[in-house]
């Protein structure tokens, strides 16, 4: 029964992730992505990760796609997606790059033993069982201690990109120049 | 659960060659950041998967920084396509040749 569930989700996820490459409409294409999102969001539920599971719902599937859908119906890009010609050949080399590079690690992971490792379930329950906490109090306790520094580093690396995104979105005037600072106060 | 490790892998890779395969594909500049967006899917995917074979929690919260930065790059990125798009009144990436326009 498992094994059926987790088939089905695998083929699910590639073809919504194909679906994403094939798709003209850059609509269609968005709309591939968040199914494969909450594919991948239902993989992890199956691998009792339920916090992660959420996050990725609730970031990805719902607030990274919704912006990109945003900028798609913004610049209203109707123009169905051709292919990239800036170089001659590039499509077949590329595809041959890339599947070369699919073999290369679907091989690596082949001879990859997994005996030494330990076996996942088991190992997490115990973890579990032994501290007697939520899944979400142990991130939580790790986030604060161990990965403090790169925590913080998180929200300097947010506050840039929220100023970065503002100063590169801003409006220009009629004649089409940047408005500077010193215009603008002057404006004001 | 040992062939969901593997199949989880395997699963992992195919999504980034995917999205490698839309970024050399595609010229329009939001179907390349969805393209790496499916590849960042991919490297978080194997890093709960590992996570969970291990029984480790640090793969958890490296998935939460990389969604982090991932959606400052969205921000940022999408900033840069408008203000790209209010310039050449298209975002196609194989004819943009300025730094400054």
């Amino acid at each position: 029964m498992f094994l059926l569930i987790y088939s089905t989700l695998f083929a699910l996820t590639v073809v919504f992730a194909l679906g994403v490459l094939v798709f003209r409409n850059t609509v269609k294409s968005a709309i591939s992505l968040v199914f494969t999102m909450l594919c991948i969001a239902a993989n992890y539920l199956l691998m009792r990760q339920e916090f992660v599971a959420f996050i990725q719902v609730i970031v990805y599937a719902g607030a990274i796609m919704v912006v990109f859908l945003f900028v798609i119906m913004l610049l209203n890009l109707r123009e169905p997606e051709s292919p990239a010609w800036y170089l001659r050949g590039m499509r077949y080399w590329g595809g041959a790059l890339a599947f070369l590079f699919f073999f290369v690690l679907a091989w690596g992971i082949q001879v990859f033993s997994v005996a030494d490792l330990t076996p996942g379930a088991a190992a997490l329950e115990e973890l579990r069982r032994e501290s007697g906490q939520a899944e979400v109090t142990q991130l939580a306790t790790l986030m604060v201690t161990r990965y403090i520094v790169p925590f913080l580093l998180t929200s300097v690396l947010l506050l840039v990109a929220v100023i970065g995104a503002i100063v590169m979105a801003r409006r220009k005037d009629e004649d089409g120049r940047d408005i500077t600072f010193d215009e603008d106060e002057e404006g004001a | 659960m040992e062939p969901v490790f593997q199949a989880n892998l395997i699963l992992s890779t195919l999504l980034f060659t995917i999205g490698v395969l839309g970024v050399m594909w595609k010229r329009n500049a939001i179907s390349l950041f969805m393209s790496v967006e499916l590849m960042l899917n991919a490297a978080n995917l194997a890093f709960v998967t590992f996570a969970f074979q291990l029984g480790l929690l640090s793969g958890g919260i490296l998935v939460l920084f990389i969604m982090t930065v991932a959606a400052a790059e969205a921000g940022v990125g999408l900033a840069i396509f408008i203000a790209l798009f209010r310039v050449h009144r298209h975002i196609r990436v194989d004819e943009q040749d300025m730094l400054r326009g």
